[in-house]
């Protein structure tokens, strides 16, 4: 078999049962791996209405067709309901593991169960051993690598959780490859109900590739699209993600203090540039990558692993914190615990708007650097203030009786793009099948930073339309599996391919579309059946009634239902947003 | 500042010119115009890395007219006016 290595495992951690899982060749090609067959044997395996850390719900670990391939195919993802919000979930990592998990032989793991005591699985050779954990129990994420780097082959990729996962912090997230992170959702929770502490795969097989020589020349063309790119080949190598800092803010829409303002007038100072003067050691690259944006810094204190842009947003401008070493000492912090930094930069922002409104009575004041270390560790060990930050802020707002103040679509906090400043980005949030994330369907490209083409960010017509294709494209690159970043380099086009050298099977760009399509639509279903509904596409009540007075995002709010409909109806969902018979029909689901 | 206007560099180009901002004394000069005199006054080319040879705007960059994209406006012929301020972005991403 070409691009696909052939085998699904499944391990039962509570029986210690294993089978291999079959998977026929249409079902591939119709969702062809990662987030697409991850979610689809998902769906068929549990009932949409699983409690998250149920022992019979599946945790899935995935690779795709070009994993272990071209370059940045590193990555993998983890699907499963999320605890966070109740959506189907998958969440991305890069690192090498994805490309470790395959060279050992395997499409992807499923894991079901709970382990009597805690436990790691060895990958490695069409293998799975289930081995003790319990001396592991307890440590960060970087003790546990190294710790199981000794205990089976320091070439083995590690995939792990720290405390945060352990304690069913919703909001968890999985480190690999150091500090590479599948962060969003609270993947890292499901693998602390299952007793899992850690999956470490050794690769070895190669990937076997249909047309080597197709695949050499295609190869060669995509290296040389994004070295040539201006985007991949210098702004993300030199000053990495955090670049959208001045960006962003000099569009008006660098949400500050839980998303109250447009503007962070200390913005220059955790900027991507000030990071390259200030902070930065060196550049670090995932499996693969030419490109290279992660960021290995150093503070006067510490050395480790980013902030990237999300990062210096959660715990800088939304926090109304300018102390860039403080917060990159949080982001080490949760790298270390294992905490998604979006999510729990997102809940201590809602606290602090919480105590200003005198909602809650606790000490959470806006630009509070001295207590953010200790408030992201007692959030990963669920102690004093930090058991209630780690409810995440939908539930933290309800309990104060202030919903509203919670900055989060379906439970799940919303990035650093306030969607007052980019219509079309703002329904991507409302329609995310996993809540409020710009993954899904990444308007800011086109909307902001002019790629593929240019759209005006304020303007609502034609946006339900790329809204959808932007999502369509985003689940194909997240099935195949590849870094999203390569997008600014190449196009659906090249991705096909990418897949044809590898696989054999050839992918037009229309049959690519129909598979981001479907798997779409599956998600949908999924989520409808969970409960989810057209009352849950929506954003909090601040954006559709709160202007900010400065900045040029000023005066604007969401116009979300003049393109709720047209979304639904390019989707071929009825009004309600439930796919219709026809759609399904015509996707085969 | 009121008889100026401020031009701001950021990412590589900030690099390139080795400075972040530089302020212009104008008033109601075009988009075009105003690039040529800054280039003049940086003292090092940089127009390469926004427009092509037709003077369109190259794909992916960004020059803002008081925090709005020139685009949306009348693109290369933008009035700017002293008071007013400029952001010059060569092309970026991140997510």
């Amino acid at each position: 078999m070409n691009g696909w290595m052939g085998r699904i495992v499944r391990i039962d951690l509570g029986s210690g049962r294993q089978e291999d899982i079959p998977v026929d060749p249409e079902t591939r090609r119709r969702f062809l791996g990662g987030r697409g067959l991850g979610v689809r044997l998902y769906a068929d395996m549990c009932p949409a209405t699983i409690p998250p850390f149920a022992p019979e719900n599946a945790l899935l670990f995935m690779t795709g067709p070009l994993t272990g391939t071209v370059m940045t195919s590193g990555r993998y993802q983890v699907v499963s309901r999320s605890p966070l919000t109740g959506t189907i979930c998958d969440s991305s990592s890069g690192g090498s593991f994805g490309a470790a998990l395959k060279g050992a032989g395997f499409d992807g793991l499923v894991i079901t169960g709970r382990a009597e005591r805690p436990v790691f699985l060895f990958v490695y050779d069409g293998t799975v051993e289930v081995r003790d954990a319990s001396e592991l129990w307890g440590l960060d994420t970087h003790a546990t690598q190294t710790s199981i780097q000794e205990q089976t082959s320091a070439k083995a990729s590690v995939a792990c959780i720290g405390p945060a996962g352990e304690n069913r912090v919703p909001f968890a997230s999985i480190l690999n490859d150091r500090d590479r992170a599948a962060g969003r959702g609270g993947m890292g929770a499901l693998m602390g109900a299952k007793n899992l502490k850690a999956v470490a795969a050794l690769g070895g097989k190669a990937v076997a590739i249909a047309d080597a020589d197709g695949y050499k020349t295609m190869s060669a063309r995509l290296e040389r699209a994004v070295d040539k790119n201006a985007v991949t080949g210098k702004s993300l190598q030199v000053l990495g993600t955090a670049v959208l800092v001045n960006v962003i803010n000099a569009h008006g829409m660098f949400p500050t203090e839980n998303f109250r303002r447009g503007v962070f007038n200390d913005a220059e100072g955790i900027s991507g540039e000030k990071i390259a003067e200030s902070l930065l050691l060196r550049q670090s690259a995932c499996y693969k990558c030419p490109i290279g944006c992660g960021r290995t810094t150093r503070t006067r204190n510490r050395q480790g692993e980013g902030p990237e842009y999300e990062t210096v947003w959660a715990f800088g401008a939304n926090l109304g914190i300018s102390d860039l070493e403080v917060i990159a000492e949080a982001n080490y912090a949760c790298n270390e615990l294992g905490l998604d930094t979006i999510t729990m930069g997102g809940t201590i922002g809602c606290a602090m708007e919480l105590c200003e409104a005198g909602a809650w009575d606790a000490r959470f004041r806006w630009g509070d650097a001295d207590r953010l270390d200790g408030w992201v560790r007692d959030t990963a060990h669920v102690r004093g203030l930090g058991a209630e930050l780690a409810l995440g802020s939908k539930r933290l707002a309800e309990k104060y009786g202030q919903p509203e103040l919670a900055m989060q679509v379906k439970g799940m906090e919303l990035p650093a793009y306030d969607p007052r400043g980019a219509q079309g980005m703002a329904l991507a949030y409302a329609t995310s099948s996993r809540g409020g994330c710009h993954m899904r369907g990444y308007m800011i490209m086109p909307e902001i930073l002019g790629h593929p083409v240019f759209l005006d960010r304020f303007s609502t017509g034609g946006k339900p339309e790329i809204v959808a294709l932007f999502q369509d494209i985003a689940a194909v690159v997240d099935s195949s599996v590849l870094c999203r970043f390569l997008q600014f380099a190449v196009g659906v086009s090249t991705l096909g391919e990418m897949l044809r050298t590898v696989t054999g099977l050839d992918f037009s760009d229309a049959e690519l579309m129909t598979v981001g399509r479907r798997i779409t639509t599956l998600e949908r279903l999924f989520n409808n059946r969970a409960g989810f509904t057209r009352a849950d596409d929506t954003l909090p009540p601040r954006f559709f009634n709160e202007e900010f007075q400065n900045g040029s995002s000023r005066h604007r709010r969401v116009r979300l239902e003049e393109m709720l409909d047209a979304y639904y109806a390019v989707r071929g969902w009825d009004r309600e947003g439930a796919p219709l018979p026809a759609t399904l029909a015509e996707l085969g689901l | 500042m009121a008889g100026k206007i401020a031009v701001k560099f950021y990412a590589l180009l900030r690099r390139r010119l080795g400075t972040s901002t530089v302020h212009v004394e104008a008033d109601g000069l075009t988009v075009l115009e105003l690039l040529r005199r800054v280039e003049k006054q940086a003292g090092r080319p940089f127009l390469d890395e926004f427009l092509d040879r037709e003077r369109g705007l190259l794909a992916g960059t960004m020059i803002l007219v008081n925090g709005e994209n020139v685009r949306l406006k009348a693109k290369l012929e933008t009035l700017v006016h002293a008071g007013d301020t400029m952001d010059l972005f060569s092309p970026v991403g991140g997510g």
